[in-house]
């Protein structure tokens, strides 16, 4: 690692050498700037850690190859997410000030991103990247997680027409992000023409749905929004299928990716919509591009690639354009550098504004074992959030 | 001492690490809860998260709302007193209904917390939900990365000191013989229930507390602070850590709690190692870290302060100015000039369609000894059981001098002046000789305060010394386990044990089973002029006729659940019934 | 009839009918020896992971099946020998011993199949009409199955004399002893039969529910609670601890919804808990 760092710096240092832009940037890097990477790698969503720590490394090799943040290499140092807000908050604080760590980037819950603002006090740039339920307006923070406006917005009415449907049933689990979720879907869906036929939200622990299945079968649904996460997705979506509905009804998803899917099953997962900023089926040639790379540093055995993970990916990328924009790691500039920069990632272009990102939103469909892209919404903003 | 080393690791490491250490100091202090309900009293709770994260989201609340009225920081001690006063609640309801602990009470308090963690998650409009209570600021101003350590340090120490003083008071010793022996304990007139209930309710507050400095130093408190998981943690790391002690819950969730956090980013096999120190620390060293160090440190410096006390109440045996125990409380009784009066009236107890006692009938009055005696199966000790409440009663009542006895608790009974002796011999085999009896000499003597002093160690009666005199080995042995004693010693042990309580009527089951001939003159001898001594009524049940012979004034032949027949022994041998159910010629 | 009052019938049937499934190993194990096995819903997972591997491998799920029971059996055995039969004279350190053995099994499920998500496909997968309610196949297959399955065992319980043996011995171990049963090998023949029933039950609903590592730690706590409310060391304990858990969430969570089903399960089970606590029907 060090020499990697070394060659690179006399690179960069050449570079800047040949083409004259020594005036312009630091002549010495001022060493490697850590940033702190904080995934899941245990609890109930550790299965991300492995795929998401892969694009992490492939995010800071490919960026350290153009040069590093601001000219100086990045060191990534990664921390365990999937526990309590508590230690996750502590853990946080020891790489800030401990290991000096300059840049967080955090694919996690909403309540470790809360415990995080709260430990950060927007003194130290901080970029979240998973789906959420929107509304993150602290100072420091960028946030690249798909709002639920982002990713119901344009959906719901095109869906709605595409397969004709009126009668809807909202499922998820009993907290913050399927309620913020549902209640603006609900929005969508009346201009869309259609109706909430019922709504329910179940605790973590359910695993067994067949009271909420006989009552989406009752009420004559047409569709589900499912904002239920993890195993419960997974065991719904199962039994959804095993009682036959799948050939009747339509299932709509936000947080259904590929590592879902695969739990869920082809056999279960006709008529199953999910829609999400990416997907490892993505047929533009950034995407398949950055799947060709990634599967080439990792081998073909390599966790797969999904929307969880790549978003930690894109969050190197932000980082990076806000980095160069201000030209500093300084925490000021780099806030005042965020506001609306703009990056092309494997997802397509995306542009920071209020916060948030803009970016395209694609719609899928389970298809054999993977998802098929049907439809791309071009460049969704994330709604008003601050 | 402990001040000491925690108060200085803010100036040698520094303040982050300060911050991290006290987070798991106060899962520590909860985990002291866990240590002092589990590893003292004898029942587990699994669910003891349930009180931190009320503790937690209570004091979060009030912090909050002081910021717009300061007076409301006054209620902040409700905090660790509302979630105490559940725990109480919730222990005494259960333990109420039983009069051992079982699973039960475990899977009640997990459910509970199972139940807080849902309603926490869902009543978002008081808890925050799913994200959480946040932005709690800091408890009068102090700084949660630095200051607010050192008030973390003062309720640790706090803690500790307490619990170190509360172990080797009357108290702890009697947690000790709950989870002992809780059946016997309540024959010497303690109402166990409340003694566990106490206990459980100290472990709350001590969980409560730390949960409200929790929250303040978190400044947020998420329901998992209140969930299974926590709880599920807080017991391994007593486990772990040594639940005999209030060292080794703090030394478990520092040192495993701090190390799987150390661990965890750096080696990704950590909970595997994880699992291997728990199997090995169970199969190994079953009284955890802090056990593992005491006996090591013991073979390595004998002498010292980690050698700890041999028995409890060997300090007390060190200055001998003993104090006369104060007379046994009458409160209970009836008045003491009335000869007592026993009676079963057609008393017919049924399980399960097999009649144990059916009709009995039998009637004592006055002083003296009366031998029970009969075959197998006659109903003899279940007429015990009938009256001291372990069998409940299908017809009939039981009256002891006008008040009726069936159907109440076995340690109100107690309390009456009926004391009791079991066929296999039934002691606190952990405890020293010693401690028994001074356990047998508190019973219906101690109030509550008594029980918190030192000086209620010294007691000693009359009696005390008589029964010394009787059985020297109760004074050589003194510091023996009660466990290590020979059968026949046990057998005396407790009958000193049960004569202490200077009951009103005695009732002895087979006190002499197992003895060699010299031992059953000995013991004998002891319970005539003890029932002399006493002035109280004895009932004896005996299969040695030489014993019947030597102690009674009365014999009782029951048989088939039923009194055959009342007398003198002589009369008795005599009686043509009883001698065809004893050769067999009446079934 | 009301279809969606047989779907409802058949939902309570077919819950109740898993809770005694999955509750079983832990009833023998629990119930019958007093052993807290925290390992249990690790057990179940492996029963399921074993019908994954055997689908990887293109072969016939019934193969799967016996893989489940034998592979969780020959892990059963040295269990028992090694961690729990030292530890016999102390539950309560049982606990942790298997607690500390589920984190390994669970890790070692990772190592081997990874932290994902799996499918084990299910080859019934139609649904049959009955009287007007449309019900997956699967689920009803399993639901004469069990039922099959636990009046067989019932009857083996009562009538054969291994099984009176083992009612001897679980009544009174020292008399059991005393009249020349051998007790250890009968604990730890019950032990191997208590988790090759978890992985039995793990391979039978693997097509059904959702396979991770993970995935164990629920049936663990619904047979705590079974067996708990129910009443340890009997049959007709697991059968009225499922009846009355099962019954409750699946009616409770009809008629309101499934957090309110959660609620009144912990309610429940609390209520009973404190108002019999030797359970419904103990044996104990």
């Amino acid at each position: 690692m060090k020499r990697r760092s070394l060659i690179q710096k006399s690179l960069a240092i050449g570079s800047m050498a040949s083409t004259g832009l020594l005036s312009h940037r630091q002549l010495f890097a001022a060493g490697p700037v850590k940033v702190g990477v904080m995934i899941p790698m245990s609890g109930p969503a550790g299965l991300f850690g492995p795929s998401a720590k892969n694009c992490a490394e492939l995010a800071v090799a490919e960026i350290n190859a153009r040069g590093g943040l601001a000219g100086s290499p990045i060191e990534m140092i990664v921390s365990d997410a999937g526990v309590p807000p508590a230690e996750a908050s502590q853990a946080a604080l020891k790489l800030w000030k401990g290991q000096k760590v300059q840049a967080f980037i955090g694919m996690h819950d909403s309540a470790v991103r809360g415990a995080l603002v709260g430990v950060f006090k927007g003194q130290v740039p901080y970029i979240y990247t998973s789906t959420y339920e929107g509304g993150e307006c602290s100072a420091g923070t960028q946030v690249l997680a798909e709002t639920p406006a982002q990713q119901l917005e344009p959906v719901i009415p095109w869906i709605s027409k595409e397969r004709k449907l009126k009668k809807w049933y909202l499922i998820g689990n009993d907290y913050n992000w399927p309620r913020d979720t549902n209640a603006m879907a609900k929005k969508y869906i009346a201009a869309a023409g259609g109706s909430i036929v019922g709504e329910e939200y179940l605790p973590f622990t359910t695993d067994n749905f067949d009271a909420s299945l006989a009552k989406i079968k009752a009420t004559g649904a047409e569709a589900v929004l499912i904002t239920l996460v993890g195993g419960a997705s997974v065991g719904f979506n199962r039994a959804f299928a095993s009682f036959g509905l799948s050939d009747t009804v339509t299932r709509l998803g936000t947080l259904i990716e590929e590592n879902t899917l695969a739990g869920i099953g082809a056999q279960n997962a006709a008529n199953l919509y999910s829609s999400s900023g990416y997907f490892a089926a993505i047929d533009t040639p950034a995407a398949i591009d950055f799947a060709k790379r990634y599967t080439a540093r990792f081998g073909a055995q390599a966790p797969p690639l999904n929307a969880l993970a790549q978003s930690v990916y894109d969050g190197f990328l932000l980082l990076e354009a806000m980095a160069n924009k201000a030209r500093s790691m300084d925490p000021q500039k780099l806030e005042a550098a965020a506001k609306g920069v703009s990056f092309s990632s494997p997802r397509g272009q995306t542009t920071m504004q209020d916060r948030h990102g803009k970016k395209d939103i694609y719609l899928a469909r389970a298809d054999g074992s993977g998802f098929k892209v049907v439809q791309v919404f071009k460049q969704v903003g994330a709604g008003k959030n601050c | 001492m402990l001040a000491l080393v925690l108060s200085s690791v803010p100036h040698l490491s520094d303040d982050f690490r300060a911050y991290q250490l006290g987070t798991y100091l106060l899962y520590g202090v909860a985990a002291q809860g866990v240590a002092l309900a589990w590893g003292r009293a004898g029942f587990l709770p699994l669910g003891q998260a349930l009180f931190f994260g009320l503790g937690a989201y209570s004091a979060g609340m009030v912090l909050i709302a002081s910021q717009a009225n300061a007076t409301l920081l006054a209620l902040l001690p409700l905090a660790v007193l509302l979630p105490a006063a559940l725990a109480y609640a919730i222990a005494r309801l259960v333990f109420a209904r039983q009069y051992v602990s079982g699973p039960n009470f475990s899977l009640i308090t997990l459910a509970l917390a199972m139940l807080a963690a849902q309603l926490a998650n869902q009543w978002s409009g008081l808890t925050g939900g799913f994200n959480g209570l946040a932005n709690i600021p800091e408890i009068g101003g102090l700084d949660r990365y630095s200051t607010v350590y050192y008030l973390i340090v003062a309720l640790v120490v706090a803690s500790t000191a307490l619990l170190g003083w509360l172990y080797r008071t009357p108290l702890g010793a009697l947690w000790l013989a709950v989870a002992q022996n809780e059946n016997r304990l309540q024959f010497f007139g303690f109402a166990t229930d409340r003694l566990k209930a106490l206990a459980f309710a100290l472990a709350g507050a001590l969980a409560a507390s730390a949960g409200a400095l929790y929250a303040t130093q978190q400044g947020l408190v998420t329901p998992q602070a209140i969930g299974f998981e926590l709880s599920t943690e807080l017991v391994i790391w007593t486990a772990v850590g040594g639940r005999f002690g209030p060292y080794g819950a703090l030394l478990g969730a520092v040192g495993i709690g701090l190390l799987s956090a150390e661990l965890r980013d750096v080696w990704i096999h950590w909970q595997v190692a994880m699992a291997l120190i728990f199997i090995l620390v169970v199969l190994r060293f079953p009284a955890g870290m802090a056990g593992a160090l005491q006996t090591y440190g013991r073979r390595l410096w004998p002498r010292s302060w980690m050698a700890g006390a041999e028995s409890l109440s060997s300090q007390s045996a060190a200055a001998p100015n003993y104090l006369p125990a104060p007379p046994r409380n009458r409160a209970a009784d009836t008045s003491t000039l009335e000869p007592i009066r026993l009676e079963f009236n057609r008393v017919n107890v049924r399980i399960q369609g097999v009649s144990i006692l059916s009709g009995l009938q039998l009637h004592l009055r006055g002083a003296g000894i009366h031998c029970i005696i009969g075959p197998n199966g006659a109903g003899k000790t279940s007429s015990f059981n009938a009256l001291t409440g372990r069998l409940p009663l299908s017809d009939g009542d039981i009256h002891f001098s006008g008040r009726r006895v069936s159907g109440l608790r076995a340690d109100t009974i107690a309390r009456m002046g009926i004391a009791r002796k079991f066929q296999i011999p039934s002691v606190f085999s952990a405890l020293s000789v010693r401690d028994n009896l001074c356990i047998a000499l508190w019973g219906n003597r101690a109030n509550a305060l008594q029980l918190l002093q030192a000086s209620t160690w010294r007691w000693r009666s009359t009696l005390w010394e008589f029964l010394i005199a009787s059985f020297p080995f109760l004074e050589t042995e003194s510091d023996r386990h009660a466990g290590e004693l020979s059968q026949g010693q046990r057998q005396m042990l407790e009958l000193a044990m049960t004569l202490l309580m200077e009951p009103r009527l005695l009732l002895l089951d087979e006190p002499c089973a197992g003895l060699s001939v010299a031992e059953t003159g000995q013991q004998t001898d002891v319970i005539k002029r003890a029932v002399t001594l006493i002035g109280c009524t004895a009932l004896v049940i005996e299969h040695d006729m030489a014993a019947v012979a030597r102690l009674s004034d009365q014999v009782h032949v029951l048989h088939q659940g039923r009194l055959l027949a009342s007398g003198s022994l002589a009369d008795i041998q005599g009686n043509p019934d009883v001698q065809a159910v004893y050769s067999g010629g009446q079934k | 009839m009301d279809a969606s009052a047989v779907t409802l019938a058949l939902n309570l049937i077919y819950h109740i009918a898993v809770l005694a499934l999955v509750g079983l190993g832990l009833g023998i194990v629990f119930g019958l020896l007093g052993v807290m096995n925290m390992a249990h819903g690790e057990f179940i997972a492996l029963g399921a992971y074993a019908m994954l591997a055997v689908q990887n491998h293109g072969l016939a799920p019934g193969y799967g099946v016996a893989l489940a029971v034998l592979g969780t059996a020959a892990l059963g055995y040295p269990v028992e020998r090694w961690l729990v039969r030292p530890l016999r004279s102390r539950p309560l350190d049982t606990l942790l011993a298997t607690w500390g053995l589920s984190l390994l099994l669970r890790k070692s499920i990772e190592a081997v199949f990874g932290r994902q998500y799996q499918n084990v496909s299910n080859n019934l997968s139609g649904t049959s009409t009955l009287l007007g309610a449309e019900y997956p196949d699967y689920r009803l297959l399993l639901i004469v199955v069990i039922f099959v399955g636990f009046a067989l065992l019932a009857l083996w319980y009562r009538r054969s004399p291994a099984g009176a043996r083992l009612q001897a011995s679980v009544a009174n171990r020292p008399l059991a002893q005393a009249i020349g049963i051998d007790v250890d090998r009968q604990a730890c023949v019950a032990f191997v039969c208590g988790v090759a029933s978890a992985g039995l039950a793990g391979a039978l609903l693997a097509p059904l529910v959702r396979v991770e590592p993970l995935m164990g730690m629920d049936y663990l706590l619904d047979s705590f609670f079974v067996l708990v409310v129910g009443g340890l060391g009997s049959l007709s304990g697991l059968a009225a601890g499922s009846g009355i858990i099962g019954g409750t969430q699946v009616v409770v969570s009809t008629i309101s919804d499934q957090t309110g089903g959660y609620v009144a399960v912990l309610l429940l089970s609390i209520g009973f808990l404190w108002l019999r606590p030797n359970g419904l029907l103990a044996r104990r």
